[in-house]
């Protein structure tokens, strides 16, 4: 049995491949080698919703599409995990954020010539 | 006449608000021992709310008793003042209120946009990251800016990105997780918070900045220790080194918007030359002095709040 997780990011590549709304049911045959009731993938297509990543239309039966498609998803995504922004720099722990041209080539410099190899020996 | 404990408290607060703040962002110790130094900076912190809202209390409740957990009682009980209530008493309650709340509250506010902003994040992140084979709790996102980076929270997420992978070999990435990991582990976010909210809360007091970039800075010093301590390799400082530098230095780095990079920037510089030229670790007695003093600097406004007024 998949993880929620992993089902909605099954549910969202489908919907990202689709070229139009797609129903529940044709979720459900889509991912069939995991065998997920159709009640799964409206539980799935629901929360997808309240994230604000799908949108249904009225048609009966109902098509569920992808608000935004996966290039702009993945820009949205960069936008606002790694623009750093004011107290964004709170929110998360980067491990090194971008630096000026001149002062990434001083720390190539200081790698290449840096006297690291014997303090870790000394260690 | 104003008690000699109100202006005690408000002596401490001056020092703790300016020159205590500058002397320990301009001290060289702190690379030396990063989890002691943030140790410090969290008594600073605490000390200087504390004495600053406790002279104002002191001061303001004098006319009700002459200790503040005999004037509290005398208000909370109905008991009428002994002496006569000037206006400066009410200008200093009410200065004492007004701080209380906007410390509490920005920090409260802060704490709530950030979870907020974080379940956003991991939910943004969850629709593309794919888990890794290699490292279980680590997921990779599709990516060719070398990014690596963890979002703390309940159910934390550690992320590294296709070009982070493409960029390092197996050793730097293993350094790189450590370092994320000795994040989480050690709940950094929750050292930064109130420094941040206080910046907020602050502009005006240049220590808050100082003291917010400062320990910034050790907590990144410090998950460097701990990833050493964990790193098997033959030069773990220079693996180290070499991962922050690819990373900061990448081709795909530019494609990141840029913020508050400048600072991030010296900081980065700070870091590769504490790896390659390791400052010597704090002796085990300035350990416990730097340790001690702290209490006593949380010690001292409790006391002198606690004490009847002299």
């Amino acid at each position: 049995m998949a993880s929620l997780g992993e089902l909605e990011r099954a549910v969202m590549e489908r919907l990202w491949a689709a070229d139009g709304p797609v129903a529940a049911t044709a979720l459900r045959d889509g991912l069939a080698d995991r065998g997920v009731a159709l009640t799964t993938v409206h539980t799935v297509l629901t929360r997808l919703e309240q994230k604000g990543f799908v949108v249904h239309d009225d048609a009966r039966p109902r098509g569920f599409s992808a608000r935004s498609t996966r290039a702009d998803h993945a820009a949205e995504l960069m936008h606002e995990v790694l623009g750093q922004a004011g107290d964004r720099e709170a929110v998360l722990a980067r491990f090194v954020g971008s630096v000026n041209a001149d002062e990434a080539r001083m720390l190539r410099e200081l790698l290449a010539g840096g006297p690291g190899t014997s303090a870790d020996a000394a260690r | 006449m104003l008690p000699a404990t109100a202006v005690s408290l408000a002596v401490l607060a001056a020092l703790l608000a300016w020159p205590v703040p500058a002397l320990l962002a301009r001290a060289r110790w702190p690379r030396r021992d990063p989890l002691v130094a943030l140790v410090c900076w969290q008594a600073v912190g605490l000390a200087g709310g504390l004495s600053i809202i406790g002279a104002l209390l002191v001061h303001g409740l004098a006319p009700w008793g002459h200790s503040l957990p005999e004037a509290l009682g005398a208000v909370l009980t109905g008991h009428p003042a002994g002496d006569p209530v000037r206006g400066d008493h009410w200008v200093a309650l009410t200065l004492a209120g007004v701080l209380a709340s906007e410390l509490l509250g920005v920090l409260l506010l802060s704490w709530v946009r950030t979870t907020r902003a974080r379940r956003r994040h991991r939910e943004l992140l969850e629709l593309v990251v794919q888990p890794s084979a290699d490292l279980p709790d680590t997921r990779l996102l599709e990516h060719p800016a070398p990014v690596a980076f963890c979002i703390p929270g309940a159910r934390p997420l550690l992320v590294l990105s296709s070009g982070m992978v493409a960029e390092l070999d197996e050793d730097q990435l293993a350094a790189v997780v450590a370092h994320e990991r000795a994040h989480l582990r050690e709940h950094h976010h929750l050292l930064l918070l109130p420094f941040v909210a206080w910046e907020a809360a602050l502009p005006v007091l240049p220590a808050a900045g100082r003291a917010h970039a400062a320990v910034r800075e050790l907590v990144e010093m410090r998950a460097d220790d701990v990833a050493l301590a964990s790193l098997a390799g033959r030069v773990p400082r220079r693996t180290l080194a070499r991962a922050i530098v690819a990373a900061a230095g990448g081709p795909g780095g530019a494609g990141v918007p840029d913020g508050a990079l400048a600072v991030t920037g010296s900081a980065t510089g700070a870091r590769v030359i504490r790896l390659l030229e390791p400052p010597s670790p704090l002796s085990a007695p300035a350990r416990w002095a730097a340790l001690i003093a702290a209490g006593l600097l949380l010690l001292l406004p409790t006391v002198l709040l606690l004490a009847p007024a002299f």
